[in-house]
């Protein structure tokens, strides 16, 4: 190897590396490249050949899904949710979190503590009195219902990392604000929220991914059709249409396709939210 | 607001001072939500295991253990916890080290970090539902993938019913598990390695090491802590799996892909409340003992050697 220049020796250092991700990355996106393609075939060329690509581009087949089930219904009502449960839980626990890692008062510690303690019970765990308490409230079957339950499982993960950022903070920056009369809420809502963007960005769109693919729950507390979310429509949309492969695909990719848009432009962000919690 | 206009100087005002609310006032909000949405339930949960309720008819009666003597003596709870626990070991062996591998390799390339990061991510961002029907599909007896790649590269002996075998239904739902989990724990492990010192590894090439030597003396040992984080993370998405086994198999054939979130589900849509509070409760054991006690052993191993 040493009539090599270094730069090729370093080059081929790195082709094994190169070979195997190309593959890992193949395998891995085939499946949705597949089911992209497929959305696109009819139901003959289906049957006939599931591997081919598709022989014209039948860009009906989503019209149909579309219009055939109430997708726009639950396109608006994941948008809803989601989106209400992000601002809320950000609002909400940037507050809380702010009190935990800056001000004194008794029982900080314990309250934090008992927020901690939500994220190491499993999801069933709470399944049976949550939906009666539901129904006794009258929130059964109600967005507003599965936006207070959304929030209330986001709110532990949230404070801890927004405690954490903020305790990162100086104090000499809230002594300096305070001496020239501003109060807590206002140093909250005009200094620490403007200088915490980013992660509150990270935070949000990592909330936002949670929300928007959450099935579990939705499955319980909602089962009127004009309420479902999207991965729970297309529960529903598959049962119907089992049998219509090329309606299924496009379906598989109408709920798909919101997430990939929203990774590609906050892949950055979302990465951020999931690592943030590992270097704790 | 006038006593919150002078908060952070009343504050340092010497023990005398009045009760600050102002802190109580910012959690108060999140407290609420989170007791009554989120902890309530929990807790209720435990208590209600010991009691006779359903949910149409709120009488309730102390019954002390005997949802639990129901439980334990049921076939199809153990059956259930079984594939959890199947499941559980799995998903600590091929999806976290898959995502270590690749992270290495994405560590060790210098160009298209940023695109097989993204690229190999993909799939952990859907919905468990999104990821099943993809599977659903690829299993799928005649319209599926899997089947006829397995013939055109002349495998054609190991094409099968792969959600209708009830000895390898739950395998299956573990691969598309894997699919959208490995990602997961690639990131971590990338974000971890970047964290390391450079010093380390250049010295090691200095003294000549090779990958392997690499991997296990240096990368391994230096990513400790994130692999606690990226096991604990496994252990809860395993013994909490459901949308993607729902999706699939919907626990069968025959039950043996059932587990225990679809139990519990199973008893709540029959309205079998105290068998499903009871079941939780002793799953909600299960998992805070295997999580705290690995988490715990973790800590101790770290600090004794």
């Amino acid at each position: 190897m040493e009539f090599l220049s270094g730069r090729m020796q370093r080059r081929l250092r790195g082709a094994p590396f190169y070979l195997v991700l190309t593959l890992a990355t193949v395998i891995t996106l085939v499946p949705i490249i597949w089911v992209f393609a497929s959305a696109l075939k009819s139901n003959k060329e289906i049957r006939e050949n599931a591997l081919a690509l598709p022989g014209e581009w039948r860009f009906q087949n989503y019209v149909d899904a579309w219009f055939g089930a109430s997708f726009d219904q639950y396109f608006f009502n994941s948008i809803f949710i989601t989106v209400t449960s992000v601002a809320i839980v950000l609002f909400l626990s940037s507050l809380a979190a702010y009190a935990f890692a800056k001000m004194r008062f008794r029982g900080n510690q314990m309250i934090f503590f008992i927020f901690l303690i939500g994220m190491a019970f499993p999801l069933s765990a709470k399944l049976g009195p949550l939906l009666s308490l539901m129904y006794e409230l009258k929130l059964a079957n109600s967005r507003i219902g599965l936006i207070l339950v959304y929030v209330a499982g986001s709110l532990p993960f949230a404070i801890l990392m927004l405690r954490a950022f903020f305790q990162g903070f100086p104090q000499e920056l809230e002594d300096s604000a305070a001496l020239d009369g501003c109060s807590r809420f206002q140093f909250y809502l005009r200094i620490l929220l403007p200088l915490s963007k980013p992660s509150l960005m990270a935070l949000g769109i990592f909330v936002f991914m949670g929300t928007w693919n959450e099935f579990f729950q939705a499955l319980l507390l909602i089962n009127e059709d004009s309420k479902r979310t999207l991965p729970l429509g297309l529960t529903a949309f598959q049962d119907e249409y089992f049998t219509d492969f090329a309606l299924s695909f496009a379906g598989i990719n109408i709920t798909a396709v919101p997430v990939i848009i929203v990774y590609i432009m906050f892949q950055r962000n979302l990465i951020e939210g999931i690592t943030v919690g590992s270097l704790k | 607001m006038a006593h919150a206009l002078s908060g952070p100087r009343k504050r340092s005002s010497g023990p005398r001072s009045k009760l600050d609310l102002m802190p109580y006032l910012f959690i108060l909000p999140a407290v609420v939500i989170y007791v009554v949405f989120n902890l309530g339930p929990v807790l209720a949960s435990f208590f209600l295991s010991f009691f006779r309720w359903d949910l149409l008819a709120p009488t309730t009666e102390f019954i002390g253990f005997k949802h639990y003597d129901f439980i334990l003596n049921d076939d199809k709870f153990w059956n259930a916890l079984s594939h959890n626990f199947i499941f559980l070991l799995l998903a600590v062996i091929i999806p976290v080290s898959m995502g270590l591998f690749l992270a290495v390799f994405i560590y060790e390339i210098r160009r298209g970090r940023v695109f097989f990061r993204a690229a190999l991510f993909l799939p952990a961002i859907f919905s468990g539902v999104v990821i099943a029907y993809v599977w659903k599909w690829i299993y799928h007896p005649f319209a599926g993938v899997l089947n006829p790649t397995l013939e055109l590269i002349g495998l054609g002996a190991f094409t099968q019913s792969w959600l209708g075998n009830p000895k390898i239904a739950l395998y299956s739902t573990f691969i598309a598990y894997t699919w959208a989990s490995f990602g997961y724990s690639m990131v971590i492990f990338l974000a971890g390695l970047q964290d390391i010192s450079t010093d380390i590894f250049d010295a090691a090439r200095v003294d000549g090491a090779n990958f392997w030597q690499k991997l296990f003396w240096i990368t391994i040992p230096c990513l400790y802590d994130v692999f606690t984080f990226v096991i604990t993370l496994r252990i809860f998405t395993a013994m909490g799996v459901f949308g993607v086994i729902y999706i699939l198999t919907g626990g069968g054939p025959f039950y043996s892909s059932d587990v225990i979130d679809i139990y519990v589900f199973r008893m709540i849509g029959n309205f079998e409340m105290g068998w499903a509070t009871a079941a939780a409760t002793v799953n909600t054991i299960v998992v805070v003992c295997i999580s705290t006690g690995f988490i715990k052993w973790r800590e101790w191993r770290s600090w004794s050697s």
